[in-house]
């Protein structure tokens, strides 16, 4: 049986502000599959950001293991860490983080551009993308030229462009309208099954978190739910 | 290339900013390149005006000791005979010769510094007064005419016997016809008599005067009268003017009292030494001479064939001619007042100096040192102010150009904090992101320093051209005492200053232009390296948690 995709043991970060301790994520024991839609829910200041930017490698754990794949992701040098990024993860925020003085096709290109490949085929493999999330025709567009669905399409599009084992969105629909936030979530989910994505959506909307098969649902830094029960170990840790 | 594109668009679509730092950067070289050139253009006039010595090739001067009375013309009292110059009213030039401010001697001691070990070379010259006048030859006698003069004198002749008679009757006459009695009497011989005797019947009384007493008022004009006579004091229009004349040896070429480098207009005195003269650009310009003008010597026509810009310092002279000429018009055969001398080796001047000294125990020796100390000036003190002044000013330059660079690419680094963070999200390695940001500073570096340097030559372009004029003063002939009891009593003093006016340049080097060029693209990169290393430092995590 191949290791799962990711293995979360007493993972935890802190923080220090100002001399208090601040426990983001405070020992979270986490198995995830391959080809999963999890979302992490829970209300602001729980935890999901972090807990998604340990899963992400943007940050390193203060203490347990993150593993991915079977690497254990404290383990690995700055090198490898980018390189995962570049490959294996694929961000969206809620802020959209698009560059502000690229187009939309340059945004797209900046997220494959350091895989070195040739600049026909970064621009090619670019407008593919936006046409996969329908914003061919705006290729040439500044992010201040599009609306914010649009804008978080570009983002899906940059998110997706080097096929990532994993996509992480960050509240993807907090800055967008009813509407616009489930079309974002329509073509999100229906891209990541058609590319084999396995999609980790941190977000309060109950509605957002209802599409997905698996609900992990995160309070005060720690895991308190998880519907996937026989999965999940009695998390009993108990804030001090 | 993305990575180009992506600086294309990072410097073009935040012009703000990018004309900003390209302006401070720009400013900054533009400073360090005009600083430089201004003081690389004191330097070069330095070099002509307050180094005399080096601009005629010499590098020690020997002249005599003694000044006043040790040499050939001491006290000589300047007389001119006005009645050898030519008949009255001739045009004449007279030109007496004295000694400057150093005595003449032998040529021949010449010889002695020139054998001495470390004399590459040697030349000789000769610098004296000149007293010039110039006129119209004066009379010795003057003459006066007077103005014709009127004289008014009363005239009364004495009446005959005969005419009181007639006048006695003549009145009886008058009266009978009028019908009135005879009041007036018989006029009575005398003076009173005649003019008062009238009485009421006075206009009868004038009437019958005789003519010839009537007429008792006269006037007469004496003729103007033309008297000639000696006068003491001849009223002439002679002019006098003190000018410095050098007697330049032709013989050695890029050596002497001037140098063909010296040479603004026209050309250097040929090596024949004929009767050609170098003019002193302050004195062609105030005697209205130019290249082909004849100048006058004591009758000895000299052609004008250069303007020169002479050397300041005790050498310097007005005019400039051949010296065997001036020796012959100076009744000076074989004399000259100093012997300039070359060194072999720059280095060996000074040892050279102390030689001559022990060699010619009465000779002085001034090195350009020397010299130079007499210089007085505001190129003097703009040269003085450029070495103080000059270094810190770049340095102060500099340090602007560069922390105006380096405060504004870490503010835009601050501001950019969260597209950091979102490329290390998407894949950036920190290397790439370190060298987008410190490519942007390059390019930044480069455009402003093309602008700097286009900007710095520009500014060194309206400095040549509008360029404010520095002087320098060196005193000529300062101990010379001015002759005493000249024919005219004139007693002119034969001090003057003799003044360079130095049209300040700033002239550009390819060097200077590279320099500059190289500061703005080292000031990009020092604030590309240090916004770049603050970038590195961000964790990815910490740097997407900046709220903007």
């Amino acid at each position: 049986m191949p290791a799962p995709l990711y293995e979360l043991r007493g993972a935890a970060k802190f923080f220090q502000l100002g001399g208090a301790t601040i426990r983001a994520v405070d020992g979270v024991d986490l198995t995830l599959d391959a080809e999963e839609f999890v979302a992490i829910e829970g209300p602001s200041g729980s935890g999901k950001t972090t807990l998604l930017q340990l899963l992400g490698a943007l940050d390193k754990p203060s203490s347990g293991e993150v593993h991915f794949e079977g690497r254990d992701l404290v383990t690995l040098s700055d090198g490898e860490l980018a390189e995962l990024r570049l490959r294996s993860f694929g961000f969206i925020f809620q802020q959209f983080n698009l560059l502000s003085t690229l187009t939309a096709l340059q945004n797209v290109e900046a997220g494959l551009a350091p895989l070195g490949i040739a600049a026909g085929e970064l621009r090619e493999r670019s407008l593919a993308m936006l046409a996969e999330v329908g914003l061919r025709d705006r290729s040439s567009h500044l992010p201040s030229q599009l609306s914010g669905g649009e804008q978080q399409r570009v983002a899906i599009a940059r998110a997706l462009s080097a096929s990532p084992r994993v996509v992480l969105a960050d509240e993807p629909t907090g800055n967008l309208d009813s509407r616009s936030g489930a079309d974002i979530i329509t073509l999100l989910t229906g891209l990541a099954s058609k590319h084999g994505t396995t999609i980790i959506v941190a977000t309060h909307d109950s509605e957002l978190a209802a599409k997905a098969p698996r609900r992990l649902n995160m309070h005060d830094g720690l895991l308190v739910g998880d519907d996937n029960v026989k999965d999940a170990r009695p998390n009993v840790k108990r804030k001090r | 290339m993305f990575y180009l594109s992506y600086l294309r668009s990072e410097l073009l679509r935040r012009k703000g900013r990018t004309i900003l730092t390209l302006l401070g950067l720009a400013l900054g070289v533009a400073l360090v390149i005009v600083i430089s050139a201004l003081s690389r253009g004191l330097n070069q006039a330095q070099k002509t005006a307050l180094n005399p010595l080096s601009s005629i090739g010499t590098d020690l001067t020997v002249t005599a000791e003694g000044g006043i009375g040790g040499g050939a013309f001491a006290n000589r009292i300047i007389e001119t005979d006005l009645s050898k110059l030519g008949k009255p009213g001739q045009h004449f030039v007279h030109d007496t010769f004295s000694a400057g401010t150093q005595p003449a001697f032998a040529q021949s001691q010449a010889k002695t510094v020139a054998k001495l070990p470390g004399v590459a070379k040697i030349s000789t010259g000769l610098t004296l007064t000149v007293q010039h006048q110039e006129g119209k030859v004066p009379k010795i006698t003057a003459t006066f005419k007077t103005a014709a003069k009127k004289y008014q004198i009363q005239g009364q002749t004495q009446p005959s016997a005969a005419d009181f008679a007639k006048m006695a009757a003549c009145i009886q006459k008058l009266q009978a016809k009028s019908g009135q009695s005879g009041t007036g009497g018989t006029p009575s011989q005398g003076s009173g008599g005649l003019t008062g005797g009238g009485g009421s019947n006075g206009g009868a009384f004038r009437s019958c005067m005789p003519a010839s007493m009537r007429r008792f008022r006269q006037t007469f004009t004496a003729p103007g009268q033309i008297h000639t006579q000696q006068v003491n004091t001849p009223q002439t229009d002679i002019k006098t003017s003190t000018f410095t004349i050098g007697g330049v040896d032709t013989s050695q070429s890029g050596m002497g009292l001037i140098t063909p480098s010296q040479v603004t207009k026209g050309a250097f005195l040929s090596t024949k030494g004929g009767l050609e003269a170098l003019v002193a650009d302050s004195y062609a310009s105030s005697h209205k001479l130019k290249v082909g003008s004849a100048l006058n010597l004591n009758s000895t026509k000299f052609k004008v064939v250069g303007i020169v810009k002479a050397p300041l310092g005790g050498q310097s002279a007005d005019v400039y001619i051949p010296l065997a000429q001036l020796q012959k018009l100076a009744g000076q055969k074989n004399q000259i007042n100093v012997v300039l001398v070359r060194a072999s080796k720059s280095s060996a001047v000074s040892q050279l100096q102390k030689e001559i000294e022990k060699a010619l125990p009465r000779a002085q020796v001034a090195s350009s040192q020397d010299v130079a100390k007499e210089i007085s000036g505001s190129l003097k003190d703009a040269s003085n102010l450029s070495k103080s002044l000059g270094l810190a000013l770049s340095i102060i330059a500099i340090a602007t150009a560069f922390l105006l660079a380096a405060l504004l690419t870490l503010s835009s680094i601050t501001k950019r904090v969260r597209e950091i963070g979102t490329l290390r999200a998407i894949g950036w390695t920190r290397r790439l992101v370190i060298r987008q940001i410190a490519g942007e500073s390059f390019a930044q570096g480069i455009a402003g320093g093309v602008l700097g340097v286009a900007l710095g030559a520009a500014a060194a372009a309206c400095i040549d051209a509008f360029g404010p004029t520095l002087s320098a003063s060196s005193p000529v002939g300062d101990s010379v005492r001015g002759p005493q009891g000249t024919a005219f009593g004139l007693g002119q003093t034969l001090t003057h200053t003799a003044t360079s006016q130095v049209s300040l340049k700033a002239p550009l080097a390819f060097s200077l232009i590279l320099i500059g060029f190289a500061l703005a693209l080292a000031g990009g990169l020092l604030a590309g390296a240090i916004g770049s290393l603050r970038a590195a430092r961000l964790r990815p995590a910490d740097a997407l948690r900046q709220v903007e």
